[in-house]
């Protein structure tokens, strides 16, 4: 809990990591200063700043798309991962490896497939005469943005699956037979007995997403740090490259505390139309 | 006769046998009572690790090393100061230095003793990156020292029949149009235009004194708008990419390191980057196609001037140590050892220069570089190379890092050179 509320206690003041003088607390032997209070003037000065509205709007892009990709890709595995097929406790076990792959590696991995120089992608595709010269994926700032959306999802769909999988396993069978008696086909007993049985699970995976999506900074440090341009820069670099290159600790946990509230404020929006009506069996 | 019993010869012996582990006991050469601190960013930490044992074996010393990753090595350091921790002896960066000196983590080093001598060694536009921004004090010594250079693919180019490498920049776009035109590289090419802090502002910076544009003016006011060889060279670079003579990705690589690796495929005729990134392309076949030798430098185009930096040790305001910390100091960024001992470490194992121009006359310098660049040359290149004042204001890092979108849209043609140049100055003004 101390972490948090000093970091939010940061975000009021004029923090100079250098300059410790003032009032402080001791706790444990250990000196941690305050700093001086300068109210919300932190937050206005982020509000002020051009570059973090674009920053917010693509990363409401970038959340946009990651939470809806991340969920229909997820579930979509998680359905045919559910069903009885050869092979399918070694597809499961496979699943898993993009998501505990270090997004480290993931990013460099995909530097590997996507590079304009030495991209297995371009490649495979200038040897079997597709395309007459190596397409450069990164180039375009929109292009850039979405590369990062997809190589997010697919490191993070495993873990979604992981989810959509173990409730589709809670669901007692006798509602499906159930619906089978009453006539419903393969796409009915989705739609009228899986879905809603997920519900506190989709709740689960559109909050996990979307908080993932919105602090997402170790692909865009690997894949284009934040560029070209302005381009691929989200709120969350922004906040980092304020706190950690600038050293403005004060506007940086600022900035960032903007991305809490948006989650808070998501996360509820989530709960009121996913969990306020559903009632779980007895 | 005095006689030991067990539990007082098994307590000696553990004692000796700690004593051993954490001080070498007996073994250990008679040295300094307590122990340097010394932090430095991730860069071939097992070199350091080398001296490091070497000074702490032939010096006497105890010091203690510990490498950062770069990402966060200055905010770890601002930290553990805030902490009350003394890391006595610090690697720093240019763009962080004077904050470190205007809130006294660090201290100056002119009344230490032997800093007059070292002073004298330093070549003159080295020294003033070494001192305050006032220039009262002298307040770090150099790790190494670098500028940009133009390097060319020499089988390349023959294979076009260009007889020279350009020593113009208009020559070098005819090369590049040329090169392209005939189907010999897609992308001629390839300036370290990447995101980072080491890419496309150095590189801007050389440009722009090549074309004889002053950048800063004497207060340390970015003056862009007003000099016609900053729009010429943005001119260039903006030609270079619509015609496709560049890799259109060099703009989100992610370092300069990344940037030079390409230029191992052979497959580029130009490459403008750090000095030493040379050493590995010409001098590691294992990694580069064009080593040995088939890379090599020319002089910078335009009227040859380019941008010339140097990155630091620094002292611990707070030491508790300042005799032996001084002293490994003098070890890492002078001549302590007699033979240049760690400067020479770094010119051989990772090409990284620094501003001793007696120590170019070292043999095995002199024979390393053979290996690799015309030593000649290079430092006839560093007489041509000028430092700027501007990155010891407080400002200069945020600047520095906003300034790479603004030029970033002048090259893809999103704003246009009067107006992008102008952008730049009114972000200088709005951070200073």
């Amino acid at each position: 809990m101390f972490p948090l509320v000093y970091s939010l206690w940061l975000s009021f003041t004029d923090v100079n990591l250098l300059r410790t003088t003032g009032p402080a607390l001791e706790l444990g032997g250990l000196r941690i200063p305050l700093y001086r209070w300068i109210g919300a003037k932190n937050y206005t000065q982020v509000l002020w700043d051009p570059i973090y509205w674009d920053s917010l709007w693509r990363t409401l892009y970038f959340v946009g798309a990651f939470v809806a990709e991340a969920t229909l890709v997820g579930l979509g595995m998680a359905l045919v991962l559910n069903e009885r097929f050869p092979g399918r406790p070694l597809m499961r076990s496979l699943l898993l490896v993009p998501w505990s792959l270090s997004r480290i590696v993931v990013g460099l991995l995909w530097i590997g497939i996507l590079d304009f120089e030495f991209g297995a992608l371009n490649g495979l595709l200038l040897r079997s005469g597709l395309v007459n010269g190596a397409i450069a994926f990164f180039k375009d700032g929109w292009s850039a943005l979405n590369i990062l959306v997809s190589v997010y999802m697919w490191n993070q769909a495993p873990f979604v699956t992981l989810l959509f999988l173990a409730g589709m396993q809670s669901i007692p069978e006798d509602h499906y037979a159930a619906a089978e008696v009453d006539g419903a086909g393969y796409w009915g007993r989705l739609w009228y007995v899986t879905l809603p049985a997920l519900r506190p699970i989709i709740f689960l995976v559109l909050v996990l997403a979307t908080v993932n999506g919105f602090l997402m900074l170790d692909l865009i440090y690997i894949l284009t740090m934040g560029g070209p341009s302005y381009d691929t820069t989200t709120v969350s670099w922004h906040g980092f490259k304020t706190t950690f290159t600038f050293f403005k600790f004060g506007p940086g946990t600022a900035i960032l505390y903007t991305l809490t509230a948006l989650c808070l404020l998501l996360a509820f929006i989530y709960h009121r139309l996913i969990l306020a009506r559903f009632e779980p069996d007895a | 006769m005095t006689t030991i019993d067990r539990r007082t010869f098994l307590g000696a012996a553990g004692l000796s046998a700690a004593a051993a582990v954490l001080g070498e006991g007996p073994f250990r050469t008679a040295g300094a009572d307590k122990p340097i601190n010394f932090s430095g960013w991730v860069f071939k930490p097992d070199t350091v690790k080398d001296y490091v044992d070497f000074y702490n074996k032939k010096h006497g010393g105890q010091v203690k090393y510990e490498a950062v990753p770069w990402a966060t090595y200055h905010p770890t350091m601002e930290t553990r100061a805030m902490a009350g921790e003394v890391v006595d002896v610090m690697y720093c960066n240019s763009a962080n230095r004077e904050r470190w000196v205007d809130n006294g983590l660090i201290r100056a080093l002119d009344d230490l003793p032997g800093m007059d001598e070292l002073k004298k060694k330093i070549a003159p536009a080295s020294l003033d990156s070494i001192k305050s921004k006032d220039g009262s004090k002298t307040v770090a010594l150099p790790y190494f020292n670098s500028l940009f250079i133009l390097i060319y693919n020499e089988p390349m180019l023959q294979q076009a029949g260009i007889k020279a490498p350009a020593k113009s920049w208009d020559e070098l776009m005819e090369h590049s149009a040329k090169l392209k035109r005939d189907k010999i590289s897609d992308t001629p090419y390839l300036p370290n235009w990447n995101n980072s802090g080491s890419g496309t502002m150095p590189q801007f910076l050389s440009d722009c004194f090549s074309e004889g544009a002053n950048v800063f003016d004497a207060k340390n006011r970015l003056v862009v708008d007003q000099e016609p060889g900053a729009a010429k060279a943005m001119e260039r670079w903006q030609k270079a990419y619509k015609d496709g003579l560049v890799n259109p990705e060099v703009l989100t690589k992610t370092s300069s390191t990344d940037t030079h690796r390409l230029f191992w495929t052979g497959r580029y005729a130009y490459h403008t980057n750090h000095s030493y990134y040379l050493k590995t392309i010409a001098g590691e076949p294992e990694n580069s196609k064009l080593a040995p030798k088939k890379a090599k430098m020319a002089m910078y185009p335009g009227n040859g001037t380019t941008h010339m930096f140097t990155e630091f040790y620094t002292l611990n305001s707070k030491t508790k140590n300042l005799e032996d910390a001084w002293k490994f100091m003098k070890f890492l960024g002078g001549n302590l050892n007699g033979d240049w001992h760690v400067q020479r470490q770094w010119c051989l194992i990772a090409g990284l220069d620094n501003p001793y121009p007696e120590m170019y006359d070292h043999p095995e310098v002199i024979q390393s570089y053979d290996r690799w660049v015309d030593l000649k040359l290079l430092r006839e290149q560093y007489k041509k190379g000028k430092t700027i004042a501007a990155f010891k204001e407080p400002w200069y890092s945020e600047y520095d890092s906003k300034a790479i979108a603004i030029v970033h849209n002048i090259i893809r043609g999103a704003s246009t050179v009067p107006k992008g140049l102008k952008e730049l100055v009114a972000l200088q003004r709005s951070v200073a």
